[in-house]
């Protein structure tokens, strides 16, 4: 026989619930890529006009959790042939919840530079960072990552 | 704030086809424009804004940096050997002003 809880569900709903919510979280947390949320296609759409596709070819490889935010680790590592005919023309860093939203935009170039960068950014707090990449065919490809830093390093 | 200070690190010989790691920083304060000073004006933007890599006057890789790239922008990218000769990196300030190191590398 259930007991109703005060508030009128059954104490098995309730843990019912509570497994199914955070099974579904923990499946979230390991499918890093390619999940972009609604808000982050919004982000790229509003910047590019255009729909970005969430790709597991893009790697952003980040802390999780970092202290400092003024000087955050940043490595982006693209799967290309870099050839004339399948190549990435560049990939842009945004980092939506700072007060300026574009990080940095780099440029490859076939049979010269491989599509492989690190270097260090600010973030004002805790947010996916996304990278999108334009290939040479002008299809937008995407991938994001959370980062949680302590300190707003945009002031 | 000091002179900013480029500096690169390249091997100085690699074999033709080889893919080869340069790391360069540049010492620089990457002012964003989005700070106020103590009479609460704010204090203009002054950033590195682009960086070029040439590899015998060709453009082989850049970046379009904005106020979120860290200051004293530090970038580690790769480049494939192809021929011997002069590797160029320019930063480019608001500004205009531009700051430069050249590099000699030996293809074998």
């Amino acid at each position: 026989m259930e007991k109703a809880s005060p508030l009128g569900f059954s104490r098995r709903a309730v843990l019912s619930a509570a497994v199914a919510g955070s099974a579904g979280f923990a499946s979230a947390a390991l499918a890093s890529t390619p999940t972009p949320s609604d808000d982050a296609a919004k982000v790229v759409e509003q910047l590019t006009g255009k729909t970005a596709i969430a790709s597991d070819r893009l790697h952003l490889v980040m802390p999780q959790v970092f202290p400092n935010g003024y000087t955050v680790p940043l490595t982006l590592v693209i799967d290309s042939p870099m050839t004339e005919a399948n190549h990435v023309r560049l990939v842009s860093v945004l980092a939506p919840r700072n007060p300026l939203v574009e990080v940095a935009v780099f440029h490859f170039v076939p049979q010269r530079s491989e599509p492989r960068v690190s270097t260090r950014i600010r973030l004002a707090e805790p947010q996916y960072v996304l990278a999108v990449a334009e290939m040479n065919d002008g299809t937008l490809l995407m991938t994001e990552t959370w980062v949680e830093v302590a300190t707003n390093g945009c002031r | 704030m000091s002179t900013p200070a480029p500096r690169v690190q390249v091997p100085s010989a690699a074999a033709k086809g080889e893919v080869f790691q340069i790391r360069t920083l540049i010492s620089h304060q990457m002012e964003t424009g989005l700070r106020r000073d103590d009479q609460g004006d704010v204090i203009p933007r002054k950033i590195i804004n682009r960086f070029v890599c040439r590899y015998n006057d060709v453009i082989v890789f850049g970046i379009d940096l904005h106020e979120a790239v860290a200051a004293n922008p530090y970038v580690e990218f790769y480049l494939r050997a192809t021929e011997s000769g002069r590797l160029e990196f320019t930063w480019e300030e608001d500004g205009g002003h531009t700051y430069a190191l050249t590099h000699q590398l030996t293809v074998g």
